[in-house]
């Protein structure tokens, strides 16, 4: 094994290797942590104006298995089928992500904000036999499912499980006043049915759920987390029981302090985006920490409630989030006084972000690195020895390569592509073995991020190898924009970039050459609206007469990157 | 003007209104404001100074008879009332401040109330009923408190009570309106223009001279917005207690102002609010999507 010399930099009483999880698989994690923190509260939704509710570990236990119940029993599904869940956070989320993963099912996050056309696509890849979706996205369901049937679709509310009078008046709402919520004209059935139809089964049929995962094992797929595709189609990382669980486990080593049982956790980010899913939904569970739920931070007001009315100790986010927070001013008059620390990822962290955080809460946020492919986390900054400009130091029994174009390791100091080696590192992707063979050459997996490592460890992203774009945490592949973009009869061509933006950090910019001259950027953007998830759509639209290109034909990125870089930097 | 049935009906929901509004503060917000004293003197300075000398300077530019100009001058004295509360609360503003500012304006004004008529009016013999002063603090502290202290007891509790209590406080503010023209259809035909100008002048102005002037004195945003209500809308109901306990049977022509303000001035702060609200929501962050 190659010398660790970072882990002179954990915390005392760090483990500086973790090699096999604290359970077996993740049913018997939300099974023990259930039994040791029973009563204690686990989850609370928070809706915007402080309508809440709770649902303890051992409700949400109970819960879940009236789900795995339903799942196999009544839905027929089998171990291994895969069970699409597309939520904002609230909590029926734990209760259908748990059911799945007890039921022996594959679980597959679906970002709710996909349009029908999106949806369909990762439909077709991953073939769910059931989908648990929320009644607000649900009127998408038709239109993406009509040539890939989904047998077995659960209908959940945002406000599932709340108290009944904040849940009907939450029901208006969505019902008369935003109409977020349409009368559905297709077979499913309610969350609240199908865990009622579960718990008949297993009380009549004397079934022990725990049975259910009897069969699977450690390096089964516990996950397939969809993450852009770099030819346009999403590709599924599987993601094994044991990898999340070892970074689950990774991650909260290094973050030394926490107390279990007796933390208050805030989750804004949303749920079914891997970073969340690992730390705040597998951590904090394990961590028996309460966790407060927010279906939606947008606009960030939304977090007021939840921040007056509960005592948050940590939280996690992105940069955005912490941005945003430090420009509100019911934020900076009164920051949140229990709140011990913060952990960012998903998106580079600003060093001027971080520190305007600091000042404001007086505590400190930790940046981490990761992706999709590795469940995610590979490196964090040490609690107390936090480097500015750092994604920190590998988590416990994970190698961080820096490798030259040939896939040969660099001495430290130099930059080259990321790539890691770990137990958190996905199985592949979903069906598609080249892709997967691709990304592993070698033996780590590439990143396609351009970093350096100090010798001590520490290391430093200095550019990204792909295309990609990140927009507030989320990947954008340009190739996926381009695509939708050039199905429009008056676009001739598209190139796709990310421009540095303030408040996302990237945005999405389409430069475009028109067959139709009358055509406005504004008429593009509203094309692109009805084809892709909001966050993708470009930002801004700019009409060129012609598009740099290599001598082969090519489309050169980088040279329309370079030119907005220049723009940029002259501050125009 | 109003039976005593209607006004307990009215007094109930300002009860339920104030426990909402309430509901949707903590004492923090409270403590913040006690943090910045300032706003609030500033507040007092302004309810006994600005639009006392609003109202003069009405007197002196509108032909108005002596006992509308006394009704006048009376009605720019008084301190803030329970509405600029609600209204603040849908301005999106600071409503903790509003609460303080009324709660401060209302205790000052026992001793602020003569002392200023005696230098705008020059020596009126006014009575003031210390049960509606009374009555005005109770109505708004205690079911204010009540509502804090529901949230924190039982978080959805009080959210549902904030909800409850807002949905009343704009059908209240519509009933007050409807109620109001028919009952006084005859007096709005018989007034006179100058008496009109009057009325919604002070209202107006005296919102506009506060924004303006808690803008030159640099407080935020939304501390001016709160500020601008709160002196623009007076304790209404006080003042035309305040003329019926002094006047008694003579008090028609001196109700004459207060009346005609009570309508206006939930005219004008609706349309100032709905303003504030526009900006504020305007000024909100805009996250990115992505985030969801």
């Amino acid at each position: 094994m190659r010398e660790r010399p970072w882990t002179a930099f954990y915390g005392p009483g760090v483990r500086a290797s973790i090699e096999a999880p604290a359970t077996r698989d993740l049913p018997a994690l939300v099974r023990s942590v259930a039994a040791a923190h029973g009563r204690a509260p686990a989850f609370t939704c928070c809706l915007p104006n402080g309508m809440n509710g709770t649902l303890s570990f051992a409700q949400v236990d109970a819960m879940s298995d009236a789900f795995a119940v339903h799942l196999r029993e009544v839905a027929g599904l089998c171990p291994g089928d895969r069970v699409a869940v597309q939520m904002p956070n609230g909590l029926a989320y734990p209760v259908a992500a748990f059911g799945a993963l007890k039921a022996g099912c594959t679980l597959v996050n679906v970002n709710p904000l996909y349009t029908e056309g999106e949806m369909a696509r990762l439909f077709e890849d991953a073939a769910p036999r059931a989908l648990v979706v929320a009644d607000m996205f649900a009127g998408k369901v038709p239109a993406a499912t009509r040539r890939h049937p989904i047998p077995h679709v659960v209908v959940a509310r945002v406000a599932e499980f709340l108290p009944a009078l904040p849940r009907a008046i939450a029901g208006l709402v969505q019902r008369h006043w935003d109409r977020t919520v349409r009368p559905l004209g297709w077979p499913h059935v309610r969350l609240p049915g199908a865990l009622a139809s579960g718990a008949r089964r297993q009380a009549e049929g004397r079934i022990e759920p725990a049975r259910y995962a009897g069969g699977v094992e450690p390096d089964d797929v516990a996950l397939l987390q969809y993450t852009g595709g770099t030819t346009g189609a999403a590709k599924g990382a599987m993601l094994t029981h044991r990898n999340l669980l070892i970074n689950m486990e990774q991650t909260l080593e290094l973050t030394t302090g926490l107390e279990k049982g007796r933390e208050v956790a805030l989750t804004a980010l949303p749920l079914y985006h891997i970073f969340a899913f690992t730390v705040n939904l597998l951590g904090f569970w394990a961590l028996g920490a309460r966790n407060v739920l927010i279906p939606s931070p947008r606009p960030l007001s939304n977090l007021r409630r939840a921040f007056e009315n509960y005592p948050i100790t940590w939280m996690s986010g992105v940069n955005t989030l912490f941005n945003g927070l430090c420009n509100e001013l019911w934020f900076t008059d009164s920051p949140p006084r229990r709140l011990r620390f913060s952990s960012a990822g998903g998106m580079a962290l600003q060093g001027g972000v971080a520190r305007r955080w600091e000042e404001v809460t007086g505590t400190p946020v930790l940046q981490g690195y990761g992706l999709t492919e590795t469940s995610p986390v590979l490196t964090f900054n040490p609690l107390g020895k936090s480097r500015e400009g750092s994604i920190g130091v590998p988590v416990p029994s994970t190698d961080i390569l820096i490798l030259d174009d040939e896939g040969r390791p660099l001495p430290p100091g130099e930059p080259g592509e990321i790539a890691a080696r770990g137990p958190q590192v996905m199985k592949g992707y979903w069906r598609k073995p080249e892709e997967t063979a691709k990304a592993m050459a070698g033996g780590a997996f590439r990143t396609g991020d351009v970093g350096v490592m100090d010798p001590d460890g520490y290391v430093r992203i200095v550019d990204r190898k792909k295309d990609m774009v990140i927009v507030s945490g989320f990947n954008v592949y340009p190739n996926e924009v381009e695509e939708a973009l050039s199905a429009h009869p008056g676009i001739a061509e598209v190139a796709v970039i990310g421009v540095p933006d303030a408040a996302a950090g990237e945005a999405v910019k389409a430069f475009v050459v028109l067959r139709d001259p009358g055509l406005t950027p504004e008429a593009i953007r509203a094309f692109a609206r009805g084809r892709l998830a909001a966050y993708k759509v470009p930002k801004a639209v700019e009409v060129r007469q012609e598009l740099p290109r290599s001598n082969v034909g090519k489309i050169l990125r980088k040279d329309l990157r370079a030119e907005a870089a220049a723009r940029a930097g002259q501050g125009g | 003007m109003v039976g005593p049935f209607e006004q307990a009906v009215l007094a109930l929901m300002i009860f339920v209104i104030m426990l909402g509004m309430g509901a949707s503060l903590t004492p923090r917000d409270f403590v913040l404001t006690f943090k910045r004293p300032y706003a609030i003197l500033v507040g007092i300075v302004a309810q006994f100074g600005l639009m006392p000398l609003v109202g003069v300077a009405l007197v002196a530019l509108l032909p108005l008879p002596a006992p509308i100009a006394v009704g006048l001058l009376i009605m720019s004295c008084m301190p803030g009332g329970t509405t600029s509360n609600i209204f603040t609360y849908f301005a999106k503003g600071n409503l903790a401040l509003s609460m303080l500012m009324t709660v401060a304006s209302t205790v000052a004004g026992v001793a602020l109330i003569p002392l200023v008529l005696l230098l705008t009016a020059a020596a009126l013999d006014l009575a003031i009923p210390r049960e509606s002063v009374v009555a005005t603090l109770v109505l708004l502290l205690v079911p204010a408190l009540l509502g804090m202290g529901l949230r924190r007891l039982d978080p959805n509790a009080g959210a549902v009570t904030e909800v409850l209590g807002s949905g009343l406080a704009i059908v209240f503010i519509l009933l007050l309106v409807v109620t109001w023209v028919p009952r006084n259809w005859q007096f709005l035909l018989t007034t006179t223009p100058a008496t009109y100008v009057a009325a919604i002048g002070l209202g107006a102005s005296g919102m506009a001279l506060a924004y303006l002037l808690a803008r030159l004195l640099r407080f935020r945003r939304v501390d001016a917005q709160t500020v601008s209500l709160e002196i623009g809308i007076q304790n209404g109901p006080l003042a035309i207690a305040i003329v019926a306990f002094t006047f008694g049977e003579a008090a028609q022509p001196y109700m004459a102002v207060p009346a005609l303000y009570a309508l206006f001035i939930v005219v004008t702060a609706t349309l100032v609010t709905l303003l504030f609200r526009r900006f504020n929501t305007a000024a909100e962050q805009r996250t990115p999507k992505g985030l969801l």
